[in-house]
């Protein structure tokens, strides 16, 4: 049957996307997605990069959602085109990222025959995406494809993985547009859109009441939002109520405001967490109550009463028990409580919490972030303080690696809005940086894009530098070069008696003359003297840079708190003696 | 009351362990199954019965009862991500309903010496209204049904009655608010 109203399955996918207003795609092509590349040929609003390895596609699409608040999209073969995307799917899914993945499958007639690059994808990718489908019938795929973007982007965001057999890809169908799609409530979970109002109006009396507040703000905020940012500046202007974020949560309050705490955590700030541990009323705004945040549970702010907003019920009371919580979008419920105030003419200026910001200011003066900069060797914190100077004034987007490097960048990368910071939290990847960082680019190709690696992590997806050099793709990869897994190296000093095991990176390539061999540009700062010359040359250039800093080996990352420890038993320094019954304890942990 | 049981009769394993009854509403879908018991794997919870049908074929939707055990926290955090999956409906906690009704199947096979045993064990049958439902030479097979505790206490009495249990199955509970 010939009829002008069907298209093929390959068709359907490329309107389906063009529907739902993406320009962007990163893949990698293969045998059971030739269809699907061949439509992609015949096409123009769609730009596909080419990433040199899955792991880059995925991460790339995270890049780009996390930087542009859009669905990032990725295309991939069968086989082991779907198993190079799992981690970066399990990284999506753990940092609560919109992106759909779609990938190829053998034939439908051979599925389940151990076909060549067949593997079982959805029995593969059910624990590590929001929602996976197999379309096996190419009536439905205009259907599945909108609402996997759907459920892809709503409540508690994810990842969503359609696979779509060859056979499929080469079917005919008529195509459903977005618009006439019904989509059924219960598999969206967009969570409530009333504002729980009793929930406001106990939080506000909790406020009037309290004498040490504080907020505590997870990536929850990102997802709901750039209006959730705005109301929650206006909220903590007019309450004067100190601020903490989780690594996520960095942006959504500006850093250098003076109600900023900075972060709170592992390796957060100790006035944070030390107003975390003595706080009478947590405010807990879209964060989910992680490890890396608590420390010891059993001593995780003993005294307060918690409020938590989040739009995932099974964030409530999953780690620790609140007092009160509402499952109503971020953006909403702030809303609701800045307005309920206002309609109140509740004036918070003579509650001003003195007491509690000069016990804040006390622990302020610990000035956790401290260091010595020497005259010779370059510092990493120093590194990134003079990387934040030297380019705040532009719009910057700042992606990570993850070790040491990552909690500086924390630490002392400063940010002022939300979506500049995309950096790995909960499944922690090392090699995420650089392909978010080609993701950040293409989404906002006008912005200066910095990732702020290891060089450990960066030779984990180091093709991807070919993949920035092709789409002239200007991303600098701000290498803070120590030779070591730093992480690694750190912990073994502090939990392993300093024994190194395999945790010095021998070999390691001359990393200026590895951008050239890309056709990128290698710059290099081997002392103190170099660094703001190399980090400026580095921004002028308009093409991709490798900077390799030379920083000090041995520096470690603090303040911290041990695994096993409490907010309150922080160490400062590597002077700083660890109690040694926590040591034991935390060896065991993560 | 049976916690003496031979039976799996659920133990508690942790203080504050209690059995829950758990039942869902699910969209029929491929996968369904899969990602329900890959939630509890992967999170490690218990299964200690599970029961899948399809309840409404227009609506295409299945009922899974799942029996479980678990602090009340955990089992509130079980609610809460079996809610989170796309095709539930919903996820109930039967124990937090004001009224419930729970029931279980067992079919047992036995194998009597003499026609006295038989009779013995018929009489026993007969006190806990189980009713023969397939009988071939010396192996007969009875249905009962009722509360999982009730489906303990006849086995582990009917051990003491004589014959051999050559095999049972069990659907697991299944229950219904009311």
């Amino acid at each position: 049957m010939n009829n002008e109203n069907e298209f093929t399955g390959a068709d359907i996918l490329l309107k389906a996307l063009k529907d739902q207003e993406v320009d962007t795609i990163f893949g990698y092509p293969g045998g059971a997605v030739l269809p699907i590349y061949d439509a992609i040929f015949g096409q123009n609003f769609l730009k596909h990069v080419l990433v040199r390895q899955e792991a880059g596609a995925v991460h790339a699409a995270e890049g780009y959602a996390r930087s542009s608040g859009k669905v990032g999209v990725l295309l991939v073969t069968s086989g082991p085109g779907v198993t190079n995307v799992v981690t970066g799917l399990t990284d999506a899914l753990m940092d609560s990222i919109p992106i759909v993945c779609i990938s190829g499958q053998v034939p439908s007639h051979l599925i389940g025959t151990d076909a060549f690059q067949e593997c079982d994808t959805t029995g593969i990718t059910r624990p590590c995406t929001k929602h996976n489908y197999l379309v096996k019938d190419v009536s439905k795929l205009s259907e599945t494809i909108h609402e996997a973007f759907k459920i892809a982007s709503s409540g508690r965001p994810g990842p969503v993985l359609i696979d779509i057999p060859k056979d499929v890809q080469f079917a005919k169908s008529k195509y459903v547009s977005k618009k006439d799609i019904n989509f059924r409530e219960h598999r969206i979970k967009a969570g409530s859109k009333n504002v729980d109002k009793n929930f406001v109006e106990e939080l506000v009396n909790h406020i009037k009441k309290s004498e040490r507040p504080i907020f505590y703000v997870g990536g929850g905020c990102l997802n709901s939002g750039h209006q959730a940012s705005r109301e929650l500046i206006k909220l903590v202007n007019k309450t004067n109520i100190p601020i903490t974020t989780t690594l996520h949560g960095l942006g959504c309050f500006p850093g250098e405001d003076k109600s900023s705490l900075g972060m709170l955590g592992m390796h957060g700030n100790y006035e944070a967490n030390l107003a975390m541990n003595k706080c009478d009323l947590m405010i807990n705004v879209g964060a989910r109550f992680d490890d890396r945040v608590t420390g010891r549970l059993d001593a995780f702010s003993p005294d307060s009463i918690k409020f938590h907003i989040d739009i995932d019920q099974s964030s409530i009371n999953k780690n620790v028990k609140v007092n009160f919580h509402t499952n109503t979008d971020i953006t909403l419920t702030l809303k609701e409580i800045n307005s309920f105030i206002d309609s109140n003419n509740i004036d918070f200026g003579d509650k001003d919490y003195s007491n509690w910001w000069g016990q804040i200011n006390e622990w302020r003066k610990k000035e956790c972030l401290h260091y010595e900069q020497g005259d010779e060797v370059i510092k990493p914190q120093h590194a990134i303080s003079r990387l934040y100077e030297l380019t705040k004034q532009k719009d910057t987007f700042v992606t990570t690696e993850v070790g040491q490097h990552q909690m500086w960048a924390a630490q002392y990368y400063k940010f002022s809005k939300p979506n500049r910071w995309i950096t790995s939290g909960g499944l922690g990847t090392m090699g995420f940086g650089m392909p978010a960082a080609v993701g950040a680019q293409m989404a906002n190709p006008d912005s200066l894009v910095v990732d702020i690696a290891g060089e450990a992590s960066f030779l984990m997806n180091i093709q991807e530098i070919a993949t920035a050099v092709q789409y002239k793709l200007p991303i600098k990869i701000f290498i803070l070069n120590n030779e070591y897994m730093g992480m690694v190296r750190q912990w073994q000093e502090l939990l392993h008696g300093s024994r190194y095991s395999e945790s010095y990176v021998d070999a390691l390539p001359d990393f200026k003359k590895l951008a050239e061999s890309f056709n990128a540009v290698g710059v290099r700062a081997k002392n103190i003297s170099e660094l703001d010359d190399t980090i400026n040359e580095m921004i002028s250039i308009d093409r991709p840079v490798i900077a390799d800093i030379w920083v000090d080996k041995k520096e470690n990352c603090f303040p911290m708190i041990p695994s096993g420890a409490a907010h309150h038993e922080m160490l400062l320094s590597k002077y700083d003696k660890e109690n040694p019954e926590n040591q034991e304890k935390g060896k065991v942990l993560v | 009351m049976s916690s003496t049981s031979v039976y799996p009769t659920p133990i508690n394993a942790f203080k504050q362990s209690k059995r829950s009854v758990l039942s869902v509403i699910v969209d029929n879908e491929p996968g369904i199954l899969a990602r329900i018991v890959g939630l509890f794997s992967g999170r490690g919870y218990n299964i200690e019965a599970l029961n899948v049908t399809v309840v409404d074929v227009k609506k295409n939707l299945s009922r899974i009862t799942i029996e479980t055990l678990g602090e009340e926290k955990v089992i509130s955090q079980i609610i809460a991500q079996l809610e989170k999956l796309v095709p539930v409906h919903s996820a109930t906690n039967l124990a937090n309903l004001s009224e419930s009704y729970e029931a279980e199947i067992c079919l047992v096979k036995i194998e009597f010496e003499n026609e006295e045993q038989d009779q013995k064990i018929l009489n026993f049958a007969d006190i806990y209204r189980s009713r023969t439902v397939q009988k071939r030479q010396n192996i007969v097979v009875y249905e009962i049904s009722g509360t999982s505790e009730r489906i303990n206490k006849f086995l582990d009495d009917l051990d003491t009655i004589g014959g051999i249990k050559v095999e049972l199955v069990r659907s697991g509970p299944i229950g219904l608010g009311i």
